[in-house]
């Protein structure tokens, strides 16, 4: 507590201080869950929600009160209940929610622009200006080029190839955001949320400091997200990262993309798509460390189909400017020349640094992210997190997830904790691939005796068409419950489709479950509930795999 | 055997529930009548097991399923041919040739249409003219749908089943006649019969009906049409009003309701009905044709308001019939209702114990998956020594029109009707992201309809892009009894549009039950 308090910011009592060390001591115990929430890329959801269980009753029992120190309500008078640092995903649904159960809330956020740094941002944070939805969007265009090549099957014919103009695109893209934040603004403002422009720095446990201007809050909510994180290499200054490849002026000739990362693989997907020489280097020998073995190796194969070329273990060491303005990319293999773009998309840090958090006793993680509990509530009572921030699980409906449960814990007294299991996450890259639960790595790991059911087609549209295009889906299986332990797909529609299945898993369904449903045809989807035989039964104990000549019979004839 | 209490059963979707009520009743009496039927039968030879009239979707499965218990099995099926008549038909059956295969095919093609419009302020400069080779889709259409009769035909030789190509008749009740394109026919015995023949598509009875075609010409006409008129509001007509629009067409669409889809969920059937406009299709509700002429420059199309249109094309989309004309089955004992469907139990058993009919035939519920459900079920009993009736509870369903609409589980007026307690009906209607850039005014909208007491989600439906994919998941949810909080509990996956599904937080209405539905028309 080094933090030298304002006259306005209350003192805190010895006790409920020593209290708040204990139970963040006894969390920070636990840590063998916390690389989880750590880790570069939360995708490998953890199977069972962290932290769980782990507070005792006696802290339940104080956050339920919600209003200060020890289940006692605190006399002191605040500015605000509650004050949000960052307008993102998770600070506004948290600032919205805690102001529909009766709080004074105010939010602060930076003035908008479509590169964030230090000073910029805007209202609707990552998701609406520099993240899902930018993205989503220019993937929408980047798309028309493979529907144009589909086209021709179906008896299309063009005078002339479709063009593609990028200032339009880019300028209907930034009036969508445009549109977008000044929604979201109305979305505080309607529910009597106050937002206050500017750089929020966190004074004392009860204090924040905007430009200047101090405000008290019972509660301090910090939502204040990620940002990309370059490496520190020669001529690093000469690259762009994915806020910046979202709103060039112009678009790239030659892209490297470094990075085997969702982000990376959207991108390549986004520019392949709208024409330019697409290359990916990544370090690893495959795509999407942490996701499904077979999904890695099949979206790479449909992603060179489209033309992407791939450079494995191949890490950047340096980027060269010539003369003419074209870059070269120099790794630990060679040299590759004549991009008009080097895109790195190699991770996002937690944007935590002169925030004031260390001042105050927040603890943070070695990369910078915000150390919380399970119910979001970091080493200082009166201070949390939610989102991106704590580097969890880095989607926005996860910080949604967390803003809401974060706002019945403090001020809707349902102490709530969210729950990560089974959360279904989407990658735009082209094929997109859709995906909920355990890969089958964790299964095996975690179940030992699971049965995989797979499936790798021709769509329909493709046996038109003419192009290479596949799906591939997969079932893992409990082999002694029958549970249905994870979903992967990949190809058209995946993250459309894999929304009603996780309802599914998360319910808990059986393979049987899944096989009593009806198809409806002809989808895609339906091959998900017409998966008839294993392709494989893993078994820890080899000889009761033998059990599979019956199963083939059965599978004969239901196939 | 009492046959009025065993076989007056003629399900219709909305009449599953009190179907399968009255099949426990009947489940006992069941299994009786299998042992019976086994110990006669064993003492003679047959030349097969099981024969199969038919090869669609149904007889194929029936077919396949049987032999892999170790049935010996024979399918006789007439001469390929895209349209369908008493004497061709083809391995594959309605839906590989002329149903939701060619269908869906003809609908990726029209959907471009669309694309090329979305497209434009997403950045891509089209020339104005982009021209649509009809013959060009025809033609790979037609490739597609002879590989996977190919397809087809392999499965059922890799599976051992002999394939008989002419057309199928009962002589009694355990011999089949097959006819040959030649008119040579032979007679096969089978300890069993399954029918599975089928439906076809009719034309309303008005003068000059035969200027009229059906979905099945539709899907193989020489050259595209310009002006199309469609009579019909089910789900052919507007997949084909969808269609012809998408392919560049003036569509005419004449249905006598007030809205297209009669037994969807009123509030979807206005969506459906104002994108379809949206779309440029005309539509003419309240209207019947009631006479067509042959015109200078086309047919003449006169209506039941005295209206008169010209249409290169004009497509009867008035329903199906099953194919059981000329089966013999009277002389055999098979009893048929009013339409022409077979009657039959709920394990597909026909008045005759060793005669058998499964999918549009009996015109249950008429789909694909149901027909392959249903023959899966036949095998299983009467090969696979497991009686397994066929459950028609949460079905889910689409429709191709552009954009499709699918659903399962109850609509909101089914809902009520049923209702023991009050219903919560969840609704959303939003501008998806990508009409956001292209300017297409054109609204998704989704419905959640709950028991209040229950929890349980009664019902979803969707009418928007990929609604047919993202039902899929859902109905294996629904099929096992999810409820509202499970729906919530799950995570969304964003930015899509299926998310709007698990993020419905609040109730649009409250309606009490035995209260009249309320219908937005």
């Amino acid at each position: 507590m080094a933090a030298a308090p304002s006259l306005r910011a209350p003192p805190l009592t010895l006790a409920s201080t020593a209290a708040a060390l204990r139970t963040f001591s006894r969390t920070l115990v636990l840590l063998p869950q916390k690389p989880l929430f750590t880790s570069s890329r939360a995708l490998r959801s953890p199977p069972l929600p962290p932290f769980r269980s782990n507070l005792p009753a006696r802290r339940l029992a104080t956050r339920a009160g919600a209003n200060g120190g020890n289940g006692s309500v605190d006399p002191r008078q605040f500015d605000f209940d509650l004050f949000t640092i960052g307008a993102g995903s998770g600070g506004v649904r948290a600032s919205r929610f805690a102001a529909t159960y009766g709080a004074k809330v105010a939010i602060c956020e930076l003035p908008f622009s479509t590169i964030s740094s230090e000073s910029a941002g805007g209202v609707g944070g990552t998701c609406v200006l520099r993240g899902c939805v930018p993205k989503k969007l220019l993937v929408y265009s980047s798309k028309y080029s493979h529907e144009f090549e589909e086209s021709r099957g179906f008896g299309w014919t063009y005078e002339a190839d479709p063009m593609h103009d990028w200032s339009t695109l880019i300028a209907n893209k930034n009036a969508e955001l445009q549109r977008l934040t000044g929604i979201y603004k109305n979305i505080l403002q309607n529910s009597g949320v106050t937002l206050i422009e500017g750089r929020g720095k966190i004074v004392d446990p009860h204090t924040v400091d905007v430009d200047g201007k101090h405000y008290t809050a019972r509660h301090i909510l910090i939502s204040v997200g990620g940002r990309p994180n370059l490496p520190d290499i020669p001529g690093i200054e000469h690259a762009i990262d994915s806020d910046a490849a979202l709103d060039l002026p112009s678009k790239p000739e030659k892209i490297a993309i470094v990075g085997g990362g969702y982000i990376a693989l959207e991108f390549a997907g986004i520019f392949t798509g709208l024409k330019s020489e697409v290359h990916v280097f990544i370090r690893q020998k495959k795509v999407l460390r942490g996701f499904d073995e077979e999904i890695r190796n099949f979206v790479s194969e449909q992603m060179s189909l489209r033309g992407i070329e791939f450079h494995t273990e191949e890490t950047p060491q340096a980027i060269l400017k010539s003369s003419d303005g074209l870059l070269s990319l120099r790794t630990n293999k060679g040299t590759v020349d004549g991009f008009s773009h080097i895109m790195f998309a190699t991770g996002r840090r937690p944007n935590t640094k002169n925030l004031g958090l260390e001042d105050v006793g927040v603890e943070l993680a070695k990369n910078g992210a915000i150390l919380v509990d399970e119910y979001s509530q970091t080493s200082v009572d009166s201070i949390w997190a939610v989102g991106d921030a704590t580097n969890r699980l880095n989607l926005t409906p996860v910080a949604l997830m967390e803003g809401g449960a974060f706002a019945k814990t403090v001020f809707g007294k349902e102490p709530t904790v969210p729950d990560y299991r089974a959360v279904p996450s989407a990658v735009f890259s082209q094929p997109p691939i859709g995906q909920v639960g355990l890969t089958e790595e964790q299964a095996i790991q975690e179940y030992g005796d699971v049965d995989i059911y797979t499936a790798n087609f021709r769509p329909l549209k493709a046996t038109l068409s003419g192009l290479p295009d596949r799906v591939f889906m997969k079932l893992i299986v409990c082999a002694n419950t029958n549970k249905v332990l994870g979903v992967h797909l990949c190809g058209e529609d995946s993250p459309e489709i894999i929304q009603g299945i996780a309802i599914a898993v998360k319910a808990g369904l059986t393979k049987a479950d899944f096989d009593s449903t009806v198809g409806i045809h002809p989808t895609s989807a339906e091959e998900l509930v017409t998966m008839r035989s294993p392709t494989r039964k893993i078994r820890k104990d080899p000889s009761s795999a033998m059990e599979k000549n019956v199963d083939e019979v059965r599978s004969a004839v239901d196939k | 055997m009492d046959s009025t209490d065993r076989f007056g059963i003629g399900i219709r979707a909305s009449r599953a529930i009190l179907f399968l009520w009255r099949g426990i009743v009947m489940a006992r009496k069941m299994l009786v009548d299998g042992e019976l039927g086994q110990t006669i039968d064993e003492e003679k030879q047959y030349d097969f097991d099981l024969f199969v009239i038919g090869a669609g979707s149904g007889g194929v499965r029936a077919s396949r399923t049987s032999a892999a218990f170790g049935a010996k099995v024979a399918i006789c099926e007439l001469p390929f041919h895209p349209i369908s008549s008493e004497v061709i038909g083809g391995i594959g059956g309605t839906c590989v040739i002329r149903g939701c295969v060619p269908k869906k095919i003809l609908v990726y093609g029209a959907q471009f249409r669309g694309e090329f419009e979305d497209c434009r302020n997403f950045g891509w400069e089209l020339s104005d003219q982009i021209d649509f080779n009809w013959k060009k889709l025809l033609h790979n259409k037609t490739q597609e749908i002879t590989r996977l009769n190919g397809i087809y035909k392999r499965l059922l030789s890799n599976a051992g089943v002999t394939m008989f190509e002419g057309e199928g008749k009962l002589i009694d009740a355990h011999l089949v006649e097959v006819t040959q394109s030649d008119g040579t026919t032979k007679q096969y015995s089978a300890k069993h019969i399954l029918i599975a023949t089928g439906s076809r598509a009719q034309r309303v009875n008005i003068p000059g009906k035969e200027l009229a075609i059906t979905s099945d010409e539709a899907l193989s006409l020489d050259e595209l049409p310009k002006r199309v008129v469609i009579l019909g509001g089910g789900y052919i007509a507007v997949e084909f009003a969808s269609i012809w629009r998408g392919l560049g067409a003036e569509v005419d669409l004449f249905y006598r309701k007030e809205l297209p889809l009669r037994g969807f969920d009123d509030e979807m059937r206005a969506v459906v009905a104002k994108n379809l406009e949206g779309r440029g299709i005309r539509l003419h509700p309240g209207t019947n044709l009631s006479e067509l002429r042959n015109g200078e420059n086309g047919v003449r199309v006169l209506t039941d308001h005295g209206d008169e249109i010209t249409a290169d094309v004009v497509l009867f989309a008035t329903g199906r019939l099953p194919n059981t004309k000329r089966l013999n089955l009277q002389a055999v004992g098979v009893e048929v209702d009013k339409t022409g469907a077979i009657k039959v139990d709920e394990y597909s058993r026909t008045t005759v114990p060793n005669i058998w009919a499964v999918g549009d035939v009996t015109n249950r519920m008429n789909l694909t998956p149901v027909a392959l459900m249903e023959g899966t079920c036949f095998s299983k009993t009467v090969f696979g020594g497991q009686p397994t009736k066929p459950d028609y509870i949460d079905i889910p369903c689409a429709v191709f029109c552009i954009p499709p609409l699918s659903v399962v589980g109850l609509n909101e007026q089914q809902a009520l009707e049923q209702a023991k307690s009050d219903i919560l009906v969840y609704t959303s209607s939003f501008n998806p992201m990508k009409n956001t850039i292209s300017g297409r005014q054109e609204k998704t909208v989704m419905k959640l309809v709950v028991d209040s007491e229950t929890d349980k989600v009664l019902g979803a439906s969707m009418c928007g892009p990929d609604a047919p994919e993202i039902m899929q998941g859902l109905a294996v949810a629904l099929k096992c009894g999810a409820t509202k909080a499970q729906f919530d509990g799950t995570v969304g996956i964003h930015p899509s549009a299926a998310e709007e599904f698990v993020t419905m937080r609040s109730i649009t209405r409250r309606v009490a039950a035995g209260a009249k539905p309320k219908a937005n028309i």
